[in-house]
């Protein structure tokens, strides 16, 4: 396969775990929305602004993660992200299922 | 020479060449309409406009005055189109409202013998204790035949499923419910 229809193939999966990355990254510690597009960008993940703010509202309007302004040195404060007590229970549920969708992709290939 | 306008991101001011403004008011304009009756729309936009002046900072020189195309365009390609998942716009349009009908099911929790009054107060959302009323004063005019009418209902109506978090079932309705099933059971694999 090359890499273009590669790309085309897994865009629906990337798509699809996007929310769960940014999650993952964002329970890494306190981020504001910069932070989280450099550090996907060097993974599958790799997004870009126009597409993380209005997930970053999403998951804010589920719950699942919450900002705090902070004053910077330059520019004005900026929001800083991080995963509330009910979004890591749901990244911990995901975990699980990840795990699940793994193994009986693993389990239908035997 | 260039005409130099302000741009004003996140309530704060930046001088922006004229070519560099319209080209921001395009995609700015793009995005409102892709965010259209999301929620928090105008916060995303305001994030997206910081994001969007903190990228031109970054690509200017220190020594700039204003933003530049060439600066703002690069900005914009790093920001890319404003994308929301669609069934996340999609919920947000659907007013999803959908009452589950009430159902005529005798009540064990919380019943005097049956649940059959409680069950009917539930159907007809009204007080169970005028129905109790109404039923006691029916017992006293009809002479007994509204008690072979709750019979009869006690017989046929469907019970409830026991809600582990309600009221307890008393002694007697546990009792009658026993013996109801029993014969339901009974009569069921007789007519089968």
């Amino acid at each position: 396969m090359n890499p273009i229809t590669e790309e085309h193939h897994f865009a629906a999966i990337k798509k699809g775990l996007l929310e769960f990355a940014v999650l993952r990254v964002v329970g890494s510690g306190e981020l504001y929305a910069a932070d989280i597009l450099t550090r996907l960008e060097k993974t599958e993940f790799a997004t870009q602004g126009g597409t993380l703010y209005p997930l970053l509202s999403k998951l804010r309007r589920e719950g699942w993660v919450n900002y705090e302004w902070q004053e910077t040195s330059l520019g004005p404060p900026r929001k800083y992200y991080r995963l509330t007590s009910q979004g890591r229970n749901h990244l911990d549920t995901l975990d699980r299922y990840w795990k699940t969708i793994d193994r009986t992709l693993l389990e239908l290939a035997s | 020479m260039h005409r130099i306008l302000h741009a004003s991101l996140n309530h704060n001011p930046y001088p922006i060449e004229e070519d560099a403004y319209a080209h921001l008011e395009t995609y700015l304009a793009e995005s409102a309409i892709a965010l259209a009756n999301y929620p928090d729309r105008d916060e995303i936009l305001l994030d997206l406009e910081q994001a969007i002046a903190d990228q031109c900072r970054r690509r200017q020189p220190p020594q700039a005055t204003a933003i530049t195309l060439q600066e703002l365009s690069s900005a914009l390609e790093e920001m890319g189109p404003v994308r929301i998942d669609e069934p996340d716009s999609k919920r947000i349009n659907e007013n999803v409202t959908s009452a589950a009908p009430i159902l005529f099911q005798q009540i064990s929790q919380g019943a005097w013998i049956c649940g059959v009054c409680l069950g009917i107060a539930r159907y007809l959302r009204i007080d169970v204790t005028l129905i109790r009323g109404f039923a006691a004063a029916l017992l006293l005019f009809s002479g007994g035949t509204s008690l072979l009418f709750y019979g009869v209902l006690a017989g046929i109506v469907p019970y409830a499923e026991i809600d582990p978090n309600g009221p307890p079932v008393s002694r007697i309705p546990a009792k009658l419910r026993e013996w109801i099933e029993y014969l339901r059971g009974n009569i069921a694999r007789l007519t089968r």
